[in-house]
């Protein structure tokens, strides 16, 4: 039990070092004084400061996951899905800018393999889009790759925002997102009557 | 702290069916369409901008150090310095150098007289093309500059801004205002954007081309509306179909 908690700390304040001097200044050193936790602790846990970070971004994701999850089950017709599952996100991302950042524009600079643990992420978001193939007419027609480009599109949106430093305003971004995400499935004029129907 | 907005300097100055002014807008190089591929190095500076985007290629900006890329280049340390400050300074030369060739060839698709959605297709076709065959270039530009420091991540957004300009711009018919929001064309971007990283990081860069007809798909869709998007991303399905078999 005890190494669970200490294991759990050590992820929190990596997620804080590393929202607060990014992912190459921040050291081995600076985590363990953060949790609280000697070095020999670290080792016993992680290979190096990559591990520890790609267990914590893990950590930040699952728990984006479940919220955004959460909200997208509430609601019945697939828009209504999509509209709540991207407010709850946004609404998260915007209560921690600093984690914000970390998940989805800090994470370029931490390597290879932790840019493949967030595009692992994102992808975990495919079958709450891929919904949408159902629900639209000519859904089984559409190209195999539209989750991926929605995904992508929403992320990207998300991440401009944040890159200028406006976490805060992130909540106002929903109808973009919305757009953005409905308008493959079922074209322009359904995705801006979604879009301002329930303003 | 912040970097440059991506989307807030939208080049707004320029008058519609000018990239050529977007670009200079973007003060990005000259484009540079003559060169012969692979990059004829004539000089050292050459050589080394070129063992740079290979070294990307093969481990990452992150790992790539003064040595890989000198050795490959026949360059001393000496002459890599007297040259560029740093890696960092390395990195952004060469990352300028292919953007201005990627811009450039953009820039010679692009005809007022040409219909939008051939413009776009042909724009699309021309740039997997290039990163298709260029991997260097194709991971320089499109997974480290975005995360390797202030300035080539500016570099890296300003040649965005410019694809964002060709996909906005110059519609034959002003976009007849569907309401659409005003982010739909770089929204598009960011998903094509998306699902070529995807194929890099997956190795699969060599068959970027194959992404053609979903990226038009993707970046029509919006202005275009479904059947008409779908029907030109058959048209280029054809377009792109294996000729090698």
């Amino acid at each position: 039990m005890i190494a669970r908690s200490q294991r759990e700390r050590l992820l929190e304040a990596a997620v804080r070092v590393v929202a607060e001097k990014g992912y190459g200044a921040a050291t081995v050193a600076d985590l363990t004084r953060e949790a609280g936790i000697s070095r020999t602790t670290f080792y016993a846990m992680f290979d190096d400061k990559e591990a520890c970070f790609l267990a914590a971004y893990d950590n930040v994701a699952e728990a984006l996951m479940r919220r955004v999850a959460k909200a997208y089950e509430g609601e019945e017709r697939w828009p209504d899905r999509a509209r709540a599952g991207l407010a709850a996100l946004l609404g998260a991302l915007a209560e921690e800018p600093a984690i914000a950042r970390l998940a989805l524009v800090d994470v370029g600079a931490a390597g290879p393999a932790a840019q493949r643990r967030y595009r692992a992420a994102l992808q975990r978001l495919t079958p709450l889009f891929e919904e949408g193939r159902d629900f639209a007419p000519g859904g089984r027609s559409l190209p195999a790759n539209t989750s991926r480009m929605a995904i992508g599109a929403v992320a990207g949106l998300i991440a401009d925002e944040l890159a200028e430093g406006r976490a805060e305003y992130l909540p106002g971004l929903l109808s973009d997102l919305l757009f953005a995400t409905l308008v493959p499935y079922i074209g322009p004029a359904a995705a801006t009557r979604e879009v301002g129907g329930n303003e | 702290m912040a970097p440059n907005s991506p989307h807030q300097s939208n080049a707004s100055a320029a008058p519609p069916n000018d990239l050529g002014a977007v670009i200079e807008q973007e003060r990005l190089p000259a484009g540079r369409e003559a060169l012969p591929e692979p990059l004829v190095a004539h000089s050292q500076r050459e050589r080394i901008l070129n063992s740079m985007a290979r070294s990307c290629a093969a481990k990452g900006y992150g790992a790539t150090t003064i040595a890989d890329v000198c050795e490959p280049a026949g360059v001393s340390r000496a002459t890599f310095y007297e040259l560029f400050k740093d890696k960092e300074d390395c990195f952004h030369a060469a990352m300028e150098l292919a953007l201005a060739e990627a811009m450039g060839r953009i820039v010679a698709v692009y005809s007022p007289d040409k219909p939008w959605a051939a413009m776009v297709r042909d724009a699309a076709a021309t740039f997997l093309e290039l990163l298709a065959t260029r991997p260097g270039f194709a991971r320089m530009a499109l997974v480290e500059a975005p995360s390797s420091g202030q300035r080539a991540f500016e570099l890296y957004a300003s040649g965005k801004r410019v694809l964002q300009s060709l996909l906005e711009r110059g519609r034959d018919d002003p976009v007849e205002e569907q309401a659409i929001p005003s982010s739909a064309g770089r929204a598009a971007l960011s998903a094509a954007e998306s699902l070529i990283v995807g194929q890099i990081l997956a190795g699969n860069t060599a068959r970027l081309g194959e992404l053609l007809p979903d990226i038009v798909y993707i970046t029509m869709v919006p202005y275009l509306g479904q059947e008409e998007a779908l029907r030109q991303a058959r048209e280029a399905e054809r377009a792109v179909a294996p000729t090698d078999g």
